[in-house]
């Protein structure tokens, strides 16, 4: 049992700690996003057209390691751009995007 | 290489087979789910119950054990990254549930494997950690890769 505990406890040390958390630029701590939610909104609304992490998907352009920043992420997102529309997502999940996008995107 | 690099690394290698980091976790969560049932229901029939499955002997305990230890490896990815990259969070009730009750994962699990080699312990400890164990690996595929097929996207 207290070998358990101790598995407990430092599991959640080590959750605390996530030593392993990339850092996420400031741009992106800027808007407020949650980078975490804006890889699932960005799987859901966005990844059909710019592939699974931004990988490219053949009819948008490749995001990951492109070096965008929030600004032209975000006139993307809320202008469109060639057959993108515009406002795809609005609201948190922009924010979240956002972040998302900044995350994958720096080289 | 920095740290940061760790989750790169790892992000690159899951998704040479899954679309994303969280697809990864939500297949190998269902996968390591599939194989706790197992585990409940041959631990069931080695209990003397479910006897319509076949004669309890050897194969039936080896299909306990390699299920389990199957299961375990699977978890681990998942742990890598919900604990060492994400870390705990409680954004809203169901990261929060998800954090909290995925802390105890592991604790549980070594408490499990303890119980099971300890002959002194009474005959309900075994049983009652191993529902728990499964319990606990229910509430977090509930709470995630449920989640996930749900609301994000039912693939790979």
């Amino acid at each position: 049992m207290l070998v358990g505990a101790a598995v407990v406890v430092c599991t959640f040390a080590l959750a605390q700690a996530r030593i392993f958390e990339p850092s996420v630029p400031a741009a992106s701590a800027a808007a407020g996003g949650d980078v975490y939610r804006g890889e699932s909104v960005f799987q859901r609304e966005c990844a059909g057209c710019h592939g699974g992490g931004g990988v490219g998907g053949g009819v948008g352009p490749r995001l990951s390691g492109a070096g965008i920043d929030a600004t032209a992420v975000t006139a993307a997102i809320r202008q469109g751009r060639g057959v993108m529309p515009a406002g795809l997502v609005s609201g948190h999940d922009e924010a979240d995007v956002i972040a998302y996008v900044i995350s994958i995107s720096t080289p | 290489m920095v740290l940061g690099d760790v989750s790169e690394t790892y992000t690159d290698l899951v998704t040479t087979v899954f679309s994303s980091t969280i697809a990864a976790k939500a297949w190998l969560a269902s996968a390591a789910l599939v194989l706790a049932l197992v585990q409940v229901t041959t631990a069931a029939r080695i209990y003397g119950r479910l006897s319509f499955l076949p004669e309890r002997g050897p194969a039936i305990s080896r299909l306990h054990r390699w299920s389990g230890r199957l299961a375990f490896l699977l978890t681990l990815p998942v742990f890598f990254h919900c604990v060492t990259i994400l870390g705990f969070r409680t954004p809203d009730t169901r990261v929060a549930v998800h954090s909290l009750v995925g802390t105890f994962f592991y604790g549980v699990f070594v408490a499990k494997v303890l119980i099971v080699r300890d002959r002194s312990l009474s005959g309900w400890a075994l049983p009652t950690a191993g529902l728990t164990l499964a319990s606990i690996l229910g509430v977090l595929w509930l709470t995630s890769s449920l989640w996930y097929f749900t609301t994000v996207r039912f693939g790979l």
